[in-house]
């Protein structure tokens, strides 16, 4: 085992999982920034109008712009110290990152918040539930997209993995690292996938029979 | 009478005792042979001129030293190891050597702080005589002041990396990241080997980097290195792994007004070399020697014989920085200048400024489009494939198509960028072309197997609702009926592309860092790239809908 992964720190597993919760701090920071701003956003395109035609140009800006760019763009251009009302903030990599990924967040929340406007105002509560699982999805792409922050060096699952891939002697134990950290990232997604799944069904199922006339928003996948 | 003399016959005989005293030091400087000797009659002769008047302006600034007793040194006061001060105290190699030859011009040394920003604005206005302050001495450098020769050190950019990553040349550098400081000229030497840059503004942030483990390798001037290489802690954990760009380091005068200053110091740095003086002061401080050593050799051989004068190893050219500038610079420079006076922006576009970064640029701008291209195929084409199979009765089909997708979608994307990297070290070259294909597959992959299991998922759909026979063209329904999710798929593959960056595809993010790492600006570099890739997903968000407009309506949707 050391001749394959050449020396792996004891500690590594810890290591690896806690860098799993980075992930998934990322992703909650994202999703909440989304809420905040997608919310609006959603109410705003309710009626038609310049307000609605404003906020539908800024849900297709978000959805535009790539998150990989984006946090380069924020990395390089904010500076890593600001002061707001006398307090001094430092901009860590962990908050680039969550801040790159607000627009995918936000511009989802918006479109997915839309949709269940309008399924509460056409009266299937039910359908506009759906609202939930899709944002259940939301989250997990924020995750599996929070592993750009590798990137930049933020101490996150992949970053880990692949600074001790750098340091494994064997092309073999290189993969095996790899494989690790594909098992360890799929348990927690298949297990949401699956999860989200059983409540989409369960929603629509309840949905169908509250209103045979209601159709759900879809399956649409969401954008990363 | 006999005992008083006139004035004016005092002067006279004044006037020629000085003369004599001139002449006999300007025989003794043609006659002298070694350096000592050619010093000592320099310095002679300054005194004298010194002795015959102060006041005049036009005199040599080594003439006014002597005035002053007094050599003002222009040196740093924030560099570990060569030049720092605490309070009254100051330490460092290049402070020793500053004393050192006060002394050996037999004056004072008087220091004063200069800073990489003003120590050739400090040597213009005469506000010191002399600058011993870190300055390489480069092509850019080199018309602004008067550089002494010979150089007393010089310093590269080293790779600095944990111990047991196996670098050992240029052939292992590419796709790996590489911590470097913005406006580093060495960095496109990097950049140009397939090295991934990450920017950082100070060489502290590169040290701190290597601590937290944001960085692997680091690319810095092999004198910042110094202090850290000799702590044993942190040399049990990384070590220097290569060298390039070497840079020589010069004192200066000023160009004007200081030619026999400038001879002076020459003698002395001459002297300094053959008799190991700035060895013994380069290990009292513990930073390299091995070009001090070079020198020391040459300066007591070749460089010591009136026929070794012209030999290269006794005056060393200077680094190249200059970089070429585009036919279309001016205009470029007219254009900033124009917005910064009228609209008050600050804009600066280092991408057209230099023919190196204008060739970055436009090669990341054609890459960055072949890859978008080349992954949107690719999307499409794992879409059908995938789809194709994952729908067919055959369970030997079926169940590979479907573990390759729960793979896929078990792994973050930049994670299976990373294995097909991986990939391809191990089984083909590692070039610009191959790692470009390696993330065209990546990408495809990631978002076809997404895309195909929907369209499995809808024949499977169909399939139900038509019965066991199943409906004509139940695959290209099935394909017309995802088209919503064929085309969010589509619009992910464009929005990933800049990932392929971090594996090294030499697409824009990746080119307009290299430029951001040795120019002086790189904000608007990162809104050009923004507004960029903004744009080139905006135009396939549109392509995309337009497919999706003619599947719908194949399918009878629309």
């Amino acid at each position: 085992m050391k001749g394959l992964f050449g020396g792996l720190p004891a500690d590594f597993l810890w290591q690896v999982l806690g860098g799993i919760a980075v992930n998934l701090h990322i992703a909650v920071l994202a999703l909440i920034g989304g809420f905040v701003l997608g919310i609006p956003l959603a109410l705003a395109q309710v009626r038609p109008g310049v307000l609605a035609r404003a906020a539908g140009a800024l849900v297709a800006l978000m959805r535009a712009s790539p998150t990989f760019v984006v946090m380069f763009f924020l990395l390089n251009v904010i500076p890593p110290e600001m002061s707001l009302l006398s307090m001094r903030i430092t901009i860590s990599g962990v908050t680039i990152v969550a801040l790159s990924l607000l627009p995918y967040s936000a511009y989802y929340i918006a479109e997915s918040g839309l949709d269940a406007l309008h399924q509460l105002r056409r009266n299937s509560p039910a359908t506009a539930l759906l609202f939930l699982p899709n944002v259940g999805r939301a989250f997990f792409v924020l995750v599996m997209a929070s592993g750009a922050a590798a990137a930049i060096g933020v101490r996150e699952a992949i970053g880990i993995i692949v600074r001790q891939a750098d340091r494994t002697p064997t092309r073999l134990g290189q993969f095996a690292l790899f494989a690790l950290g594909i098992v360890l990232f799929g348990i927690i997604f298949q297990a949401g996938f699956a999860l989200l799944t059983v409540v989409r069904r369960w929603l629509a199922g309840a949905a169908l029979r509250r209103s045979a006339a209601a159709g759900g928003p879809g399956l649409t996948p969401p954008e990363r | 009478m006999r005992g008083k003399q006139s004035p004016r016959r005092l002067l006279l005989l004044g006037l020629l005792a000085g003369l004599l005293v001139l002449v006999q030091s300007t025989l003794a400087l043609a006659a002298a042979t070694t350096p000592d000797e050619t010093l000592a009659a320099l310095l002679s002769q300054a005194r004298t001129e010194a002795g015959h008047g102060c006041k005049g302006d036009r005199a040599d600034r080594l003439v006014r030293v002597m005035c002053a007793h007094t050599l003002r040194i222009g040196v740093r006061t924030d560099y570990p190891q060569f030049a720092l001060r605490n309070g009254d105290t100051w330490d460092g190699y290049e402070i020793d050597l500053a004393r050192a030859v006060a002394a050996k011009l037999g004056v004072t040394a008087e220091l004063v702080p200069v800073s990489p920003a003003n120590r050739i604005s400090a040597l213009a206005e005469g506000q010191v005589d002399v600058v011993i302050a870190t300055m390489g001495y480069t092509t850019g450098r080199a018309p602004l002041v008067q550089f002494i020769n010979p150089d007393y050190y010089e310093s590269e950019t080293v790779l600095i990396a944990d111990r047991a990553m196996p670098i050992g040349g240029w052939h292992d550098i590419s796709g790996q990241s590489i911590c470097v400081t913005v406006g580093n000229n060495s960095s496109w030497e990097l950049a140009e080997h397939g090295a991934r840059l990450m920017l950082y503004t100070s060489p502290q942030q590169l040290l701190s980097g290597l601590a937290h483990d944001e960085c692997q390798i680091v690319a810095q001037d092999s004198s910042f290195f110094a202090r850290s290489l000799s702590d044993p802690d942190f040399a049990r954990r990384y070590a220097l792994k290569f060298g390039f760009a070497p840079v020589p380091w010069g004192m200066a005068v000023a160009r004007t007004g200081a030619s026999e200053l400038q001879q002076a110091l020459s003698l002395t740095l001459q002297i300094f070399h053959r008799d190991g003086v700035l060895i013994g002061m380069a290990r009292a401080h513990q930073i390299a020697t091995q070009f001090l050593e070079k020198q020391q050799a040459a300066w007591r051989g070749v460089c010591a014989t009136e026929a070794g004068r012209n030999d290269a190893a006794c005056d060393l050219p200077p680094a190249t920085s200059d970089l070429q500038p585009t036919r279309f610079a001016p205009q470029v420079a007219a254009v900033e200048a124009w917005l910064s006076n009228r609209l008050g922006i600050s804009v600066a576009l280092p991408m057209l400024q230099t023919e190196h970064a204008w060739l970055l640029f436009r090669a990341g701008i054609v890459n960055s489009l072949l890859l978008v291209a080349g992954t949107i195929a690719a999307t499409l084409l794992v879409a059908l494939g995938i789809g194709a199979l994952a729908s067919t009765s055959s369970r030997v089909l079926r169940w590979p198509a479907r573990m390759l997708v729960i793979v896929l979608q078990s792994s973050p994307p930049i994670m299976t960028l990373i294995v097909a990297a991986a990939l391809l070290r191990g089984f083909a070259e590692f070039t610009p072309v191959t790692v470009m294909i390696a993330a065209i597959a990546a990408l495809g992959l990631i978002n076809g197997a997404n895309a195909g299991q929907a369209i499995a998922e809808t024949v499977a759909a169909i399939r139900l609702d038509a019965g066991p026979a199943g409906e004509p063209q139940l695959f290209f329904r099935g394909v017309c009926l995802s088209a919503k999710q064929i085309e969010a798929f589509l619009i992910n593959a464009a929005k990933g592309t800049p990932v392929a960056s971090f594996i090294g595809a030499p697409e824009l993010l990746n080119q307009l860092t290299d430029i951001g790492s040795f120019a002086s600006s790189r904000a608007s570099i990162y809104w050009v790239m923004l507004a960029f890739y903004i744009l080139i997903v905006a135009v396939v968000v549109r392509l995309s809908a337009s497919l999706r407009g003619f599947l719908q309506r194949r399918a009878g949707l629309a």
